[in-house]
């Protein structure tokens, strides 16, 4: 017990850490992957063919490796890039990529009356797709976002790469000094608070909705 | 005055010829029933006239403006958007399948368009819109979503909203069709008294009693092309054309 309350405050420190990077992707990631998400049926081909191959790229490769591109490989390139910058640039550029395509299939997913009622009423494209599709895409969308968000918990762990001192790296740091596996352990319950704080907020968001169907 | 005209409406979709070549007038107040066989163009029709779907030749003009007509080379061009959208203001449409918003209550469902199209006054729109569900016997029934409601009085409900923009015409595209039988009586006489009050109405249906009884006008539609049209008691007592006899003998054994 004791142990564990001298791992506390690097613990703490990392997790902070851990939060704070949550936060800010989410917060950049989410309307990002909105706007990626109708871009990509754009009936401006190109646009929507520049979606197709974004998407393509970011969610095709690792992020761990555009993690590593974004700091190591721009320094190649002559780039110096805070380490910071390069990890909300790879992880709100590769959740981007993952919710723009939660929006578009969501979005699709409308049925084709509710454009036709729209248009039949005069709305304009811009009021059809802010007042009548999104707000219905919104409610059809929280299980897979959910599904996003919990990943992007556990996905911070991937920034002891370019050596950012959140929570996993600073658990990793005490197990190798102190040669023992309870700093991990410690570790896990983290993230399980996490996850499940996220949890019961989708679950309260879902009940919020569930005034109609 | 004819208050619609649709002349040699073509449409085409990929390769399969869908219309091939109708015409329409409607006059105000006239209530018009399209009849016809699945798959005979009439539902086509009918969204043609509000440019749900484009035409590809022809000449549609609503109130004297015209929305779409032939170029030289005999194809169909639209006018701008601002013209074909004030048109479409003047023309209410009912779906088969309602097309309720379903994230708004019905009072909601009502008061958007006139809020957000025309601008009007919040207090206004509101009372508008109760005027409306009472007409159409949803006065308690304001504050419901659409999932609360029967298939009925969603389709009621969808009327009333096509009225709050105070159309000149109303179309409806099978109204009744996505209803279990015990729930057409409501919705059709939302329509009969809609006809009452001298509403221009062109309806596309199954229901021959509807059609017999409130609209004046007969359309029978096959394959693309009118085939027969007239006054109500003619087209559906009296047909000409064996097409239509065929056409109505299985409708109405079917009952």
């Amino acid at each position: 017990m004791e142990y564990i309350i001298t791992l506390m405050p690097s613990m703490l420190k990392g997790w902070t850490v851990t939060l704070q990077l949550f936060f800010i992707v989410l917060i950049f990631a989410l309307p990002l992957g909105v706007v990626m998400g109708i871009a990509r049926l754009s009936h401006f081909k190109p646009l929507a063919w520049f979606m197709e191959l974004y998407v393509w790229l970011f969610r095709g490769t690792p992020l761990l490796l555009q993690l590593l591109f974004w700091y190591f490989g721009l320094m190649v390139i002559g780039l110096r890039v805070e380490r910071e910058t390069a990890v909300y640039l790879a992880f709100v550029l590769n959740y981007a990529a993952y919710l723009a395509e939660i929006f578009r299939s969501g979005i699709q997913s409308i049925e084709k009356g509710q454009y036709e009622a729209a248009d039949v009423l005069g709305l304009s494209q811009r009021q059809t797709m802010t007042k009548i599709i999104l707000p219905q895409v919104f409610k059809r969308v929280i299980p897979p976002v959910g599904n996003e968000v919990i990943n992007l918990v556990k996905d911070t762990a991937l920034v002891y790469v370019i050596a950012i001192s959140e929570l996993s790296r600073a658990a990793r740091i005490h197990a190798v000094r102190d040669d023992t596996l309870i700093p991990f352990a410690i570790a896990a319950l983290f993230y399980l608070l996490m996850t499940a704080v996220v949890q019961q907020f989708f679950k309260w968001l879902e009940s919020r909705l569930d005034y109609y169907r | 005055m004819y208050i619609l005209q649709a002349q040699d409406i073509y449409k085409k979709f990929n390769s399969t010829e869908v219309l091939k070549g109708i015409s329409l007038q409607v006059e105000k107040g006239e209530v018009i029933a399209i009849i016809g066989p699945s798959g005979s163009g009439k539902s086509t029709f009918l969204r043609c006239l509000n440019r749900l779907e484009t035409i590809d030749r022809g000449r549609i003009e609503i109130q004297g403006g015209i929305m779409v007509e032939n170029d030289a080379g005999g194809r169909a061009v639209y006018s701008s958007e601002k013209d074909i959208a004030r048109m479409r203001q003047k023309m209410g449409m009912v779906f088969q399948s309602f097309n309720l918003f379903p994230h708004m209550s019905v009072l909601e469902n009502l008061m958007l368009a006139p809020l957000l199209v025309n601008k009007a006054d919040p207090d206004q729109a509101r009372e508008t819109a109760l005027a409306l569900l009472n007409k159409v016997g949803l006065e308690n029934n304001a504050n419901s979503y659409p999932f609360e409601l029967s298939g009925g009085m969603q389709q009621r409900v969808a009327i009333a909203r096509a009225l709050a923009l105070n159309p000149d015409i109303m179309c409806f595209d099978e109204p009744t069709s996505a209803l279990d039988p015990e729930l057409t009586g409501e919705v059709l006489q939302v329509m009969k008294d809609l006809a009452m009050e001298h509403m221009t109405m062109v309806v596309v249906t199954h229901e021959i009693g509807f059609a017999r009884e409130v609209a004046q006008r007969v359309i029978f539609m096959d394959e693309g092309l009118i085939v027969e049209e007239g006054k109500a008691e003619e087209v559906l007592l009296n047909p000409c054309q064996e097409r239509t006899r065929n056409f109505l003998s299985k409708v109405l054994m079917a009952r």
